[in-house]
């Protein structure tokens, strides 16, 4: 698919549609669609921003690539004045007081934020039915999830209501919705796109990421939304990603991790398609190496271990005393207790009570500190591994999307499902997922701050499976 | 004189268990071999001292003021009410 910013872009120039049709069409489509996508409509707000950018147009006056162009929010993101609920009870009528750096930045390249996006609640799932807006259904097929936590976002992207939307992705939540809807989804590196505004679960891997049909749009949002912010120090400095750079492949040598695919936990057909896949590859004269890599188990529960630990530490400040569904009680220590137990889903209790186990005299030891041990044996392993190969290549699930309602019966298989994203996410690693080469996609890694290289690949790859 | 903290007090929920699933995870991060060499926590998200950013007090808008004020649970009387605090 080619790029749809710059199609759209040309019809509004051109005076071939008007921005304000373009923004009422997604949000009726939007309002009557029937797979959960949706937390808040922002049309009022979308409307003003349309009608001003018609205005320009027929002034005369020039307007940017992004300016007019609707996309939407995962609802975890700032965005002064509306509704930021992270899909739970305890901020369903929470409203953000500022706007994320992020969302600021395609705000003043003139895109319109058309929704806030349905998702797991406070990102705690890997399905997108931990959430109090309803389980988001699948865009191929709505019997099955949507994958998560950024769900909504994908199924939007992928049915066509937005034009791209923003993610979060912390151990996955970009990569496998994307590829559970047949989309491309992109976890940068760590930093390279500010976190101010994104409500915080694993502050150490969360990372802000856009969803889109092409590559093109990937990049083009990518380059938007990149940069350092005082307003977050673990944010980096990155270059723009021209779009002659990504055109010609270079890479010479590819790597995929021999264990995740030597084991009994994929799917055969995922398992023959990926080393088709690779096969393909080979055939085009590029080196393939098998890699080793850390089980399966270890990575993701050195992930969830970390994870936990962190989202305890972060969700502490939700006890309803400054914002939030507050339930009074007796005195204050009951109010925050009653608030959060009454108030949190049962995922998020269960991540919150897993971080503050992990966090206790006695447990730290043994299971949090041994974590950060293993999470800096990863990212040594990581070190070496691109020392040798340019780019590495995974399927992005073991399995096809499973049906609504399995994963909330079995937490342990949902976890045990992130097998192949949450690696990278210890790595700070940026991972494109691309629709092709298995059911669910493949997953493109490269060295930190190396996205030029992931989209040349990926380039490379929609001419080559 | 120590006390111990259960998690459901940890963690300000009611009731709250460990979860079997959870534990799981636990379990094969304690049985893990870990080089003991790996200590280097190379994953540190350090920022340099010359990098910091300006200590300065910035003034909220109005509009944020606004929001903070609206967001706020309980009001009376134009005062923000907080839950009634005890000492134990």
């Amino acid at each position: 698919m080619e790029s749809q910013i710059k199609a759209l872009h040309q019809q509004l120039v051109t005076k071939q549609i008007t921005c304000t049709a373009l923004v009422k069409e997604k949000l009726e489509l939007l309002k009557k669609n029937t797979h959960n996508t949706v937390n808040s409509l922002l049309d009022t707000l979308a409307l003003d921003l349309a009608a001003k950018v018609d205005a320009k147009i027929t002034k005369g006056e020039e307007i940017g690539l992004l300016e007019g162009i609707p996309f939407g929010i995962k609802d975890v993101y700032m965005l002064q004045g509306t509704f930021a609920t992270a899909s739970s009870n305890l901020l369903k009528n929470y409203k953000s007081a500022y706007t994320a750096t992020a969302i600021q930045k395609l705000l003043d390249a003139g895109a319109i934020p058309l929704v806030k996006e349905n998702c797991d609640s406070f990102g705690h799932g890997s399905s997108s039915e931990n959430t109090i807006f309803g389980a988001v259904k699948n865009a191929v097929n709505t019997d099955l999830v949507a994958g998560g936590s950024s769900g909504g976002s994908a199924v939007n992207v992928a049915l066509d209501y937005t034009v791209f939307s923003i993610g979060g992705d912390t151990g996955g939540s970009i990569r496998q919705p994307a590829g559970y809807n047949n989309i491309y989804g992109l976890k940068p590196t760590y930093g390279r796109i500010s976190r101010y505004g994104l409500m915080a679960y694993a502050s150490s891997t969360d990372c802000v990421g856009p969803l889109a049909k092409s590559i093109e749009d990937i990049r083009i949002v990518l380059n938007v939304m990149s940069g350092k912010d005082a307003k977050d120090q673990t944010s980096i400095t990155s270059s723009e990603i021209t779009e002659d750079a990504i055109l010609k492949n270079t890479v010479k040598t590819v790597g995929y991790f021999k264990n995740f695919i030597e084991n009994d936990a994929i799917a055969p057909k995922v398992k023959a398609d990926f080393l088709q896949s690779i096969e393909k590859v080979k055939l085009k004269g590029i080196k393939v190496k098998e890699l080793d890599f850390f089980p399966s188990d270890i990575l993701v529960s050195t992930y969830y271990t970390l994870a936990m630990a962190e989202t305890a530490s972060n969700l502490s400040r939700l006890d309803g005393t400054n914002y939030g569904n507050r339930i009074e009680d007796k005195n204050l220590k009951e109010t925050y207790a009653v608030t959060r137990s009454e108030n949190f889903s049962e995922e998020t209790k269960r991540r919150i009570v897993g971080g503050n186990q992990v966090l206790s005299q006695g447990f730290s030891d043994e299971i949090y500190l041994k974590g950060l041990a293993i999470r800096d044996q990863i990212a040594a392993n990581f070190t070496k591994d691109f020392e040798e190969v340019d780019i590495i290549l995974s399927p992005v699930t073991p399995m096809s999307p499973p049906k609504i309602g399995d994963s909330l019966k079995d937490p342990l298989a949902m976890y045990l499902s992130d097998a192949y994203t949450v690696g990278f996410s210890l790595g700070q690693l940026p991972t494109l997922t691309v629709p092709q080469g298995t059911q669910t996609g493949l997953q493109i890694t490269a060295a930190k701050n190396n996205e030029e290289l992931i989209l040349k690949f990926a380039n490379f790859l929609k001419d080559t499976i | 004189m120590s006390k111990i903290m259960t998690v459901d007090i940890l963690s300000s929920i009611k009731g709250a268990q460990p979860s079997e699933a959870v534990n799981k995870l636990f379990d094969v991060i304690k049985n893990a071999h870990t080089n003991n060499n790996s200590l280097n926590n190379v994953n540190y998200n350090c920022v340099s001292v010359n990098d910091l950013r300006e200590d300065l007090v910035v003034e909220s808008s109005a509009i944020e003021k606004e929001l903070i004020i609206e967001n706020f649970p309980n009001k009376k009387n134009g005062y923000l009410v907080v839950a009634k605090i005890i000492e134990d």
